[in-house]
C-alpha cells in the first residue's frame, strides 16, 4: 500500500500527463499510472510517428521537384530502414522528454495496468505480476482510446493493417486499399502514395473527412487526390474484406447501391477509435457511462464526486490537443477549481497533401443553426508565397456572420494549413470579425495573407484576385 | 465540326461557332435531341484565363434562366456562369472534374459544361442571340477589354 496522493491519474497519454503536470503546478502530490509508455497513443503510435512519416515523404516529393527550384538532386528515394529509425528516434526523444518533465515536477510514475476498486483507489498490476494499490483524494481517468472494431467480416484477417501496423513500413505495397476516408485513412493514403503505392480509398459517407471539415474543403481535397491518380470512392458501404491470392479483396456497395469489388495487395482499416473503458472497474465503482465513453459534465466531473475523466475516453473530438485542454481543466477542478470546458476553438488538423485544417462551424453547420451567413474564399493560387513554394493547390474559406462579420469558422486546404489555422482558432476564440482580420497587417510574402484575402472577401474587396 | 466566325482583336483570336445560340454573357446553347448542351464561349474562356477548377451544379439541379450553373475558378478569378436556359441539369460533363482545362482548349466541343432538360426552350431560345449577333456583341466587348489600360 503506497501513501495517499492528492491526485492519481489513470493513463499517461496527452490528457493524463498534462493533467498530472498541471495538478503538480497547483501544488498537488500526483501519481500517474501508465501501463505502457507515457505519451500514450499520440506519442507512440499516433500523431508523432505519423507526422514523422509525413515529413519524410514530403521531403522526398520536394526533393524530386528540386529542379523546379534550381537545385540538382540526382535521385531522391526512400530508405525504409532509416525512415523507421528517424520515426522511432523522434518518438523516443519525446517520450523521454515527457518522462523528464514528470520527474522534474515531482510526479510519481507508476508502471502497470490500473483499474478502479473504489472512488479513491486504483489497483495496479505491474508486469512482474506484483500488485499495489494507490489511494488519492481525487482521481482523473485518462485511459484513452483503442482501434475501433466494427463488425465487418475480414477486418481481423492477418495482414489487414490497423494504423499501428501501418506505421511499420518494411516494404511498399503496389496497391493499398484504405477502408475509411477519415483523418487517419487519408494521412496514410498520402504517405503510401508518396512512397510509390497506388491507393484506393473507400469512404462510407458522401464526402471525405466527414464531420472534420467544411464540405468545399473535403470536395476539393477529393478532387486533388483523384487528379493525382488516387481512386477515391465515397458513399461506399463496405461489406467484407477477404483474402485474394496474396492480397485482399474488399467488397462494397457503391453510392448507387451497386455491388462492387476492389483488389489490392495491402489493406488498411481506418474506421475510427473507441474509448478504452472496458475492464477498468468503472461501472462497479459507480461511474456512469455514455455508451463506451465516460459520462462527464462541463467540468469534466463524472457521476462519482472524487472522479474526473478526460481525453479520448470522454465524448468530443478524439484529438490530442483537446485531450490536453481536458487535462488542464480536470486538474484545476480536481484541485478545487471550477473551470468549464470550451471546445469552440479546437481545430481539426489533417496532415494530408495538401494539408487540411478547420476550426469553428462549417457553412452547413452555421446555416443549420439559423445564422445569417456570408462566406468568403481565397485560393492559394493567388498567394505569392504559395507560388514561390510551388504549392498553389488549396484555398481558405471563412464562414462569417453576415451582419457583424464575426468569424464563425475558418477552413483551410493548402500548404501549412495545420499551422495557419492558429489564426482562425484565435479569431473564433476571441469572437474576432472579418474586418479585424482584414485590418491586421499580415506580413508579405507569407501564407497567412490568404486569410487576409479571404477576410477582404467578406467585404467583396479582395485585392489579389477577382472573386465573382 | 461547326463553322466559325472569327475576329482578331489586339493579338487575340476569338471564334464563335455558327451552329448554336448565345447569351449576351457569353454562354452558348446547342439543342442536342431533347436537351440543351451549354458551355462557355471562346471569348469568355480567354477573358477569364486558365481554368483550374470547374464546379458544375449536379444532376437534378433545377435552374431558372440566368441562375448560376457553374462556378469556374481560374488562376485570376472566380466566375459564375449563368445558365442561358431554364430547366433541370440532366448531365454534367465528366471531364470537368479531372480536366477542366478542356474549357480553354476546346470551349465549343470537349469543354462543354452540362446538358439541361429545358423547361421552355421555345421561350428561352427567343431571348438568345444568333451567332452573327453574338459575334458583333463579342467583338465590341473584346475591343473594350483591349483598350483597358
Amino acid at each position: 500500500m503506497t501513501e495517499p496522493f492528492d491526485v492519481a491519474v489513470l493513463g499517461g497519454g496527452p490528457a493524463g500527463y498534462v493533467a498530472a503536470l498541471r495538478a503538480a503546478q497547483l501544488g498537488a502530490r500526483v501519481v500517474v499510472v501508465e501501463k505502457e509508455r507515457v505519451g500514450g497513443t499520440c506519442l507512440n503510435i499516433g500523431c508523432i510517428p505519423t507526422k514523422a512519416l509525413t515529413t519524410s515523404t514530403e521531403l522526398l516529393l520536394k526533393a524530386r521537384r528540386a529542379h523546379e527550384f534550381g537545385v540538382a538532386i540526382p535521385t531522391a528515394a526512400p530508405d525504409l530502414p532509416a525512415l523507421m529509425e528517424y520515426k522511432q528516434g523522434t518518438v523516443d526523444a519525446l517520450v523521454g522528454g515527457v518522462e523528464h518533465l514528470l520527474k522534474k515536477a515531482g510526479v510519481t510514475l507508476l508502471r502497470g495496468s490500473g483499474h478502479l476498486v473504489a472512488p479513491t483507489t486504483i489497483a495496479v498490476q505491474g508486469d512482474t505480476g506484483v500488485g499495489v494499490t494507490v489511494s488519492a483524494r481525487r482521481l482523473i481517468l485518462a485511459p484513452g482510446s483503442i482501434t475501433a472494431r466494427p463488425p465487418i467480416p475480414g477486418l481481423d484477417l492477418t495482414g489487414v493493417m490497423t494504423s499501428t501496423e501501418a506505421l511499420d513500413i518494411t516494404d511498399v505495397p503496389t496497391h493499398l486499399i484504405v477502408v475509411g476516408g477519415g483523418v487517419i485513412g487519408l494521412e496514410f493514403a498520402c504517405i503510401y502514395e508518396a512512397l510509390g503505392s497506388r491507393v484506393t480509398i473507400l469512404e462510407m459517407m458522401p464526402t471525405l473527412l466527414p464531420g472534420a471539415t467544411d464540405e468545399v474543403i473535403a470536395q476539393r481535397l477529393a478532387l486533388l487526390l483523384r487528379r493525382r491518380g488516387m481512386t477515391v470512392i465515397t458513399g461506399a458501404q463496405v461489406e467484407a474484406v477477404a483474402s485474394s491470392g496474396s492480397g485482399f479483396a474488399v467488397t462494397y456497395l457503391d453510392a448507387k447501391g451497386v455491388p462492387s469489388r476492389v483488389e489490392g495487395d495491402r489493406a488498411l482499416a481506418a474506421l475510427g477509435r473507441w474509448p478504452n473503458t472496458d475492464g477498468l472497474g468503472l461501472t462497479e465503482v459507480g461511474v456512469k457511462m455514455d455508451g463506451r465513453a465516460i459520462a462527464v459534465d462541463e467540468h469534466l466531473a463524472t457521476s462519482v464526486p472524487t472522479v474526473w475523466a478526460v481525453g479520448d475516453a470522454v465524448s468530443g473530438p478524439m484529438l490530442a490537443h483537446k485531450a490536453m485542454v481536458d487535462g488542464r481543466v480536470a486538474a484545476e477542478n480536481a484541485c478545487g477549481g471550477s473551470r468549464t470546458v470550451d471546445y469552440r476553438s479546437v481545430p481539426n488538423v489533417v496532415f494530408t497533401r495538401p494539408e487540411v485544417a478547420s476550426v469553428g462551424l462549417t457553412e452547413a453547420q452555421a446555416r443549420q443553426r439559423g445564422a445569417d451567413v456570408k462566406v468568403a474564399q481565397s485560393p492559394f493560387s493567388a498567394n505569392p508565397r504559395a507560388r514561390i513554394l510551388g504549392e498553389t493547390d488549396g484555398l481558405v474559406k471563412l464562414v462569417c456572420e453576415a451582419g457583424s462579420g464575426a468569424v464563425l469558422g475558418a477552413h483551410i486546404l493548402g500548404p501549412h494549413a495545420t499551422d495557419l489555422i492558429a489564426e482562425g482558432a484565435l479569431a473564433v476564440q476571441l469572437g474576432a470579425t472579418a474586418d479585424d482580420l482584414a485590418w491586421t497587417t499580415h506580413a508579405h510574402p507569407t501564407l497567412p495573407e490568404a486569410m487576409l484575402e479571404a477576410a477582404l472577401g467578406f467585404r467583396d474587396a479582395t485585392i489579389h484576385f477577382r472573386a465573382r | 465540326m461547326p463553322d466559325y466566325l472569327e475576329t482578331t482583336v489586339d493579338k487575340f483570336v476569338f471564334r464563335v461557332a455558327t451552329d448554336r445560340l448565345y447569351s449576351p454573357e457569353g454562354v452558348w446553347a446547342l439543342a442536342v435531341g431533347d436537351r440543351i448542351r451549354i458551355g462557355m464561349t471562346d471569348f469568355l474562356q480567354q477573358l477569364n484565363g486558365d481554368v483550374a477548377f470547374a464546379e458544375v451544379k449536379p444532376e437534378g439541379t433545377v435552374l431558372g434562366i440566368g441562375d448560376e450553373v457553374a462556378l469556374i475558378e481560374t488562376i485570376k478569378t472566380n466566375v459564375g456562369v449563368p445558365s442561358p436556359v431554364g430547366g433541370t441539369v440532366a448531365e454534367v460533363n465528366p471531364a470537368m472534374e479531372l480536366s477542366p482545362e478542356a474549357i480553354n482548349g476546346d470551349p465549343y466541343g470537349e469543354g462543354w459544361l452540362a446538358l439541361v432538360d429545358a423547361r421552355d426552350w421555345p421561350t428561352d431560345r427567343a431571348a438568345l442571340l444568333d451567332p452573327e449577333a453574338y459575334f458583333e456583341l463579342m467583338t465590341g466587348q473584346a475591343r473594350e477589354e483591349a483598350n483597358k489600360p
